[in-house]
């Protein structure tokens, strides 16, 4: 058995670079959404939280390979309609940016569920009193609540953080030349599908485990402010 | 979340603007599918149907783009526009018709099936009872096997790719695999892994079997699928075809 890639090393290389684009990417919009997702869920307007509510949880009830297919496809049929319409030439979803957007679309539902327990966790006195020395909500929200409740929050970022990056491995199925595709070309090539496998699966464990020294970092910033009442 | 919604659609919107150039055509493959369609090295996508496709592009004085598409998703993927026609080994068949037009027959190997030596398994169904058969999920294969296996008593297994269901059958959890013949002589029988099956007995015959492959174009795509025709005949004549095919095999993968 011998570990040579047989050349393919660059393809594997470039599909680990689109699969760590995506992962991140996608992190960061579905970070975005969750905070949103939690403060609408919470908020006293029943609209917003209704709004929310049906998002969570027709989100989280289906399986995240099948809405890919679904947004995926519906939204470029849609486009490709009004365009048609218009007349106007066809705009491409680029691969990328839809597989962004899809994922950052589902995760943002579990980022809502994550944020909203780290938002209940910091007691309501920290935002009242705020609010009641004449902060704006905005900025009380920045400074008051966002960094007490991240310490919170973070078990469940990385939980979900590690999640994104795995739900990466399937976006192959959406025209994407990610790292397991690229395993796929390159084991299918060579017929030595199973040693490719092993290597992306190492690629993956790598890039896990370097997310979590960093996540510790993070948990331990946020840690600040209390870490003195620790023994 | 009125700025959040801005920045998801900003994100959306890094698209591609896709000008209607008369002299490229997008075409949608999988390179998975060697000797027909694969991934070289460098990744370069090539083939005997990406050689193909190339040459009717030659006389169609049209540049080819690929595309990649999972095999899965390739018709819904053709019929969102990403690409102009399907070039993945695709087997012409009534359900597929319903969907996407074909181009005349590019090429038709036969069907087979592969078992283990001495395992005495035959592609009569009685031999098969009882046992495992893989193919990948989606094909003509699994139709047949569907048809006629899985009601008596033969476990049916589809598989994304041809590499599982060949995973599968070293390893013994299958005892049986179907596709196309080439596909089979090239990824299985001539590598060293595959050297104690055998193909099983008699050759598979079914109108199933079909036609043979061709490219899929969108219904509405009338004049594309005359253009593919033509040139398509045109390589044929020449003697192009010829050349090609004689590049990757031994025998003349157009079939009758």
């Amino acid at each position: 058995m011998t570990l040579s890639l047989e050349g393919y090393s660059q393809l594997i290389l470039a599909g680990t670079w689109v699969t760590l684009k995506i992962s991140f990417l996608s992190l960061v919009v579905s970070f975005l959404i969750g905070l949103a997702g939690a403060v609408a869920k919470l908020s006293a307007n029943p609209v917003a939280s209704w709004g929310a509510g049906v998002y969570t949880t027709l989100i989280r009830g289906i399986p995240a390979l099948v809405l890919m297919l679904l947004l995926y496809f519906s939204v470029q049929m849609g486009l490709n309609r009004v365009t048609e319409h218009f007349g106007l030439h066809q705009l491409d979803i680029e691969p990328v940016s839809a597989a962004v957007m899809v994922l950052g679309f589902i995760y943002g539902a579990y980022f809502t569920e994550t944020f909203r327990g780290a938002y209940l966790a910091v007691p309501r006195g920290q935002m009242e009193a705020a609010l009641a020395i004449g902060m704006p909500w905005f900025r009380a929200f920045r400074r008051i609540q966002f960094p007490q409740m991240m310490r919170f929050a973070l078990p469940g970022v990385a939980n979900n953080w590690l999640v994104v990056i795995k739900t990466a491995g399937l976006v192959s199925l959406l025209g994407v030349n990610d790292m397991v595709k690229a395993a796929r070309q390159a084991g299918n090539a060579t017929m030595r599908q199973f040693f490719f496998y092993g290597v992306v699966a190492v690629i993956f464990l790598a890039i896990t485990s370097l997310s979590q020294v960093l996540l510790q970092y993070l948990e331990r910033r946020f840690d600040i402010g209390v870490r003195e009442a620790r023994l | 979340m009125k700025k959040l919604w801005l920045l998801g659609a900003l994100v959306a919107l890094s698209l591609q603007a896709f000008a209607l150039n008369a002299q490229t055509i997008k075409l949608g493959t999988d390179p998975t599918f060697a000797p027909f369609e694969s991934k070289s090295p460098s990744g370069e996508i090539i083939g005997f149907e990406i050689d193909i496709a190339k040459a009717m592009c030659e006389k169609m004085g049209v540049k080819p783009v690929w595309v990649e598409n999972d095999f899965d998703t390739i018709i819904p993927a053709l019929q969102a526009k990403k690409f102009d026609a399907i070039v993945s080994g695709m087997a012409v068949n009534e359900k597929r018709k319903q969907q996407i037009n074909f181009t005349d027959k590019v090429f038709h190997t036969p069907a087979g099936m592969v078992v283990r030596k001495g395992s005495g398994l035959t592609t009569r169904v009685e031999t098969l009872k009882g046992k495992s058969i893989g193919m990948q999920q989606g094909t003509i294969f699994e139709q047949y096997a569907r048809k006629y296996y899985a009601p008596n008593g033969v476990t049916v297994t589809p598989y994304k790719t041809p590499d599982l269901y060949r995973a599968d059958l070293l390893a013994g959890r299958l005892d049986a695999v179907m596709d196309d013949a080439v596909v089979l002589q090239t990824t299985l029988l001539a590598t060293p892994e595959g050297k104690d099956f055998e193909y099983a007995k008699p050759a598979l015959k079914d109108e199933i079997f079909g036609v043979g492959a061709g490219f899929g174009v969108r219904k509405e795509d009338t004049a594309l699928l005359k253009k593919l025709n033509k040139a398509l005949a045109d390589i044929r004549k020449d003697g192009t075809y010829a050349k090609i095919a004689k590049k990757y095999f031994t025998f003349d993968p157009y079939g009758d």
